[in-house]
């Protein structure tokens, strides 16, 4: 709460070689004061609610590290545990999966019913006489050569989720990857070489074979995004079209501190936090 | 132990839906294991095991149909008001728990009494009736659509103010959600007309009602004009031909 109250460029918490923050740059006593005033107390809600700490979580190493970045050593991120720490729900992973993968099915199966197989209305044989069973036209579903009855036909095969059943499975799929430690956040992801050799060799130095790297800036680093393309098992993608179906697709997660913002933007949930300044005390 | 701590990663191989969220489809016609195979459901011959075989909703097989059998009656009024009646007892019961105030500044109206359940449904307005006034005991202020002469002297009798609106539909869901934007329609037909300036109704646009309220915070500037314009019929007369 209170790295809120600074502001929300405030991601990192710098802090001394040990990887607990302790609000250093929170220490003068004027500074406390005017926060503590400024700081506004929700009324009590109705329903008890679990106050949850927030997560901490080092920085991984950049591609390549950008002029305003912070080092990587001795600094954490604080992620909200309402993204990052809820329960797994396999079922609501399964709703979000089968979501998305029937709305990627293209739906143009075809067939022709006996109305739209080319030929002719005559009556094959006679009524009577012939001693076999009586038909129609040529184009019956019994015959070879006849319609299909009741065959695929192009249809939408989307179907409808709940906006909440669809943030929930982002919640939960970024929460599981949190739990496997198989989610890092890097300050920022830019390649400006541009040179996919390189690149490869940086990816398996940090050991992130098969990562999908989320970024949260309108459009992915030109560099990375042309670096990145022809390497298999590894994508980039921009923090909006991120899908439950792929970050469990790809074995490693690495966020941008922007994509962290976004997800915390558009996911958290109202409940209290500890407010940083607290949890020292803990 | 309580519950299995899965060790393996989640990944699409290991997604399940929650079970029995999901349940298989019957599909007939497919065979006798499936126990809707064969005739799919249909028994034996008979014009519903057929194709297309859609009998008319309500056909009886010739036989004259419950729908024609009974004489058509009556006629629907269209301009027929159904009101939400509520008594005396129960508003005063509401104002002991606390869940309903009333003040000159805040009268009660049909939001309040729907927002604190002494109503369910407004339908076309609130009629305030007189059964339980030997329990009622506390003055206060009501605006609604209509009221009953038993529960006119009631709350008159105890202090309180009654003062009945017109609201037509589109007022009415104003005052439901408390808007204050748009101003409430003045009656137009006859019958609203004079009954709204029927001082016995305490209608709001009746001059002798206004003249009781005085200056209460609620009584509007615009039930006055109102007042004068739609009341002017009282004084009016027809020209008589002078032979």
């Amino acid at each position: 709460m209170l790295s809120r109250a600074i502001g929300s460029t405030s991601r990192l918490a710098l802090t001394p070689a040990v990887a607990y923050p302790c609000s250093a740059r929170l220490s003068t006593a004027t500074v406390a004061s005017k926060l503590r005033s400024s700081i506004h107390h929700p009324p009590p809600p109705k329903q008890a609610t679990p106050i949850q700490t927030p997560l901490f979580l080092s920085l991984t190493e950049p591609f390549k590290r950008g002029k305003g970045d912070p080092p990587p050593d001795g600094n954490v991120v604080v992620l909200d545990p309402t993204v990052f720490n809820e329960p797994v729900r396999r079922d609501i992973l399964h709703l979000c999966t089968v979501h998305y993968l029937d709305s990627l099915r293209q739906g143009s199966a075809n067939t022709k019913t006996r109305g739209e197989v080319r030929g002719s209305g005559i009556k094959i044989r006679p009524q009577k006489g012939s001693g076999r069973a009586r038909l129609g036209d040529g184009q019956s579903p019994m015959l070879v050569g006849g319609g299909i009855a009741f065959g695929p036909k192009p249809r939408d095969f989307s179907t409808k989720l709940p906006r909440k059943v669809i943030q929930m499975g982002m919640r939960v799929a970024l929460s599981v990857k949190m739990k496997e430690n198989l989610l890092g956040v890097m300050s920022s992801l830019l390649w400006p070489c541009g040179r996919t050799k390189h690149l490869v060799h940086r990816i398996e130095a940090l050991g992130l074979r098969k990562t999908l790297f989320i970024t949260g800036e309108e459009t992915p680093h030109v560099g990375l995004d042309r670096a990145i393309r022809n390497i298999p098992s590894v994508h980039l993608m921009a923090a909006d079209k991120v899908n439950v179906y792929h970050i469990l697709k790809h074995q490693r997660l690495v966020l941008d501190i922007k994509a962290v913002e976004y997800f915390e933007r558009t996911l958290k949930k109202d409940t209290p936090l500890v407010p940083l300044s607290k949890l020292a005390s803990i | 132990m309580a519950t299995r701590i899965r060790t393996t990663r989640v990944t699409l191989a290991n997604l399940s839906p929650a079970q029995g969220s999901q349940h298989n489809p019957k599909r007939v016609g497919r065979g006798q294991g499936s126990g809707y195979g064969g005739t799919a459901g249909r028994g034996a011959n008979g014009q519903k095991s057929r194709s297309g075989a859609g009998i008319k909703p309500g056909f009886e097989g010739g036989q004259t149909p419950i729908t024609k059998l009974f004489p058509k009656r009556g006629f629907i009024n269209q301009n027929a008001r159904t009101w939400a009646p509520v008594n005396l007892d129960r508003i005063q019961y509401w104002i002991e728990q606390g869940r309903l105030t009333s003040s000159p500044e805040n009268p009660i109206t049909a939001r309040e009494l729907l927002m604190s359940g002494c109503i369910h449904d407004v339908h076309d307005g609130i009629k305030i009736l007189g059964d339980g006034a030997e329990h009622f005991k506390d003055p206060i202020y009501v605006i609604a659509s209509r009221a009953s002469k038993s529960a006119i002297d009631a709350i008159e009798s105890k202090g309180g103010k009654v003062v009945c609106q017109f609201y037509n539909p589109l007022a009415l869901r104003d005052c439901v959600k408390g808007r204050t934007d748009r101003v409430a329609a003045a009656p137009t037909r006859r019958e609203d007309i004079t009954w709204y300036t029927n001082y016995r109704n305490r209608g709001y646009i009746s001059p002798a009602t206004l003249k009781s309220l005085g200056d209460l915070p609620f009584v509007e500037e615009r039930w006055k004009l109102l007042a004068t314009q739609l009341g002017a019929w009282k004084k009016q007369e027809f020209d008589v031909q002078k032979k």
